[in-house]
């Protein structure tokens, strides 16, 4: 009995050393072997694969993670250069200043909510053809609004409180009020329709919408963010 | 429709935690206008060096939260070739993709503002040396800390790292220009 369980620990740690050689793109029926006869699960095999022993953890975190990164810089330098060109305008208002942060943290993580959640319901099944009449999407799209809105509003308050002592009239307040209202409302309801639009797409080519969504949404909040906050703010002052 | 259901207390709370971390950024940098702000180039660089900070020490606290689960990482072992492999893998994205946010700051306002400031590639390499010196163990710290007291990191560890970054990236710039 004793020779069985070796036996078994040997061909178990004989078929994890082939499985960490195997190229990244290559599903090899091993794995599913392994899975199903010695019950590992798929996700600690995928991990094995990727980190295991005799792997190289830093290169394979370094190689997978560099183009992505590399695309998010470029596209958010692009952002940069909209708010560099109205910098003097920009850097006067100082709740403005206060809130680039804010708005670019807030925004970027209702992309990650709304994709994260609209990927789970395409995979429970909760979509049907009829998008918009959907109780769940309207459920979402109502509790994501009415956060977002409040949240906006409440920094609004504490960027205005904060800079207080620059003393700015109640009309430079309102316009602080109308930009960020109007950057959130725009940026919300565009990243409802890019993650419905991208989401369905991607689960009818039979792909993981988890995967892809989050990055297209965060960088679109991303540059949207400064896009649109430079418009308004050449808009309204 | 029920609204004020536990979905909404949860987003609504995550976003207080955010927002608090984003005004704090914005405050230090309305309250430094003249040396980060007027700097040519730095509103260029700004966001990427920002969301690089919560891009890279965010997908380390995942990668991290699944070694974790997935029992390949030993919670009390944070000498494991896992986690040495990460620090080192954050470490060089960190300085190479500031070196290249550096060089697209420089290109673009010399472009665009006609006006060439060099200095301007060598302050994000320091300050995301110097801050991955402080985020990088923060953030292994914080996400075996929750894993051992039963948490999912996955759960706490987004918005933690994002205002924790941010912070520390702004600090990282101003000491720079400081010292440059």
């Amino acid at each position: 009995m004793n020779n069985n369980h070796n036996h078994k620990i040997r061909i178990s740690r004989r078929h994890l050393r082939i499985i960490q050689g195997l190229k990244r793109h290559k599903a090899h029926p091993l794995l599913h072997h392994l899975h199903k006869k010695h019950k590992i699960s798929r996700k600690t095999l995928f991990y094995i694969k990727e980190y295991g022993p005799h792997t190289h953890v830093s290169k394979t975190i370094i190689r997978e993670s560099i183009k992505i990164l590399l695309l998010a810089s470029v596209i958010s330098s692009f952002g940069g250069m909209a708010l560099e060109s109205i910098k003097a305008a920009f850097i006067a208002i100082m709740p403005l200043v206060i809130l680039l942060p804010v708005l670019n943290d807030m925004i970027g993580d209702y992309g990650t909510i709304i994709s994260s959640r609209f990927s789970t319901m395409l995979h429970e099944g909760k979509i049907n053809s009829h998008i918009f009449s959907n109780k769940e999407i309207r459920k979402l799209f109502a509790e994501i609004f009415l956060v977002a809105m409040t949240t906006t509003f409440l920094s609004c308050v504490a960027s205005l409180i904060i800079s207080a002592k620059h003393a700015f009239s109640w009309i430079t307040s309102l316009k602080v009020f109308l930009i960020a209202f109007a950057d959130v409302a725009i940026l919300v309801s565009l990243l409802f329709m890019v993650a419905i639009i991208a989401g369905l797409y991607l689960y009818k080519k039979k792909e993981d919408p988890n995967n892809f969504l989050i990055p297209i949404t965060t960088s679109i909040a991303d540059f949207g963010n400064m896009i649109i906050l430079t418009l308004l703010v050449i808009l309204v002052f | 429709m029920v609204f004020f259901d536990r979905n909404f207390k949860e987003i609504f709370i995550s976003q207080l935690v955010s927002i608090t971390g984003g005004l704090i950024v914005g405050t230090i940098l309305a309250s430094y206008t003249d040396k980060l702000l007027l700097i040519p180039g730095m509103l260029i660089l700004l966001p990427g060096f920002l969301e690089m900070r919560g891009n890279i020490s965010g997908s380390l606290a995942s990668r991290l939260s699944s070694g974790l689960f997935l029992k390949v990482i030993n919670p009390r072992r944070v000498n494991s070739r896992i986690i040495k492999g990460n620090v080192l893998a954050s470490l060089f994205l960190a300085i190479f993709i500031s070196f290249m946010l550096g060089i697209l700051a420089c290109v673009f306002t010399y472009i665009f503002s006609h006006v060439y400031y060099p200095k301007i590639i060598l302050v994000p390499v320091i300050a995301g040396i110097i801050a991955n010196m402080i985020e990088i163990p923060l953030t292994i710290f914080f996400t075996l800390f929750f894993f051992r007291k039963g948490h999912d990191p996955n759960n706490i560890m987004g918005p933690f790292v994002t205002s924790t970054g941010d912070v520390t990236s702004v600090l990282s710039l101003l000491l720079v220009l400081f010292i440059i």
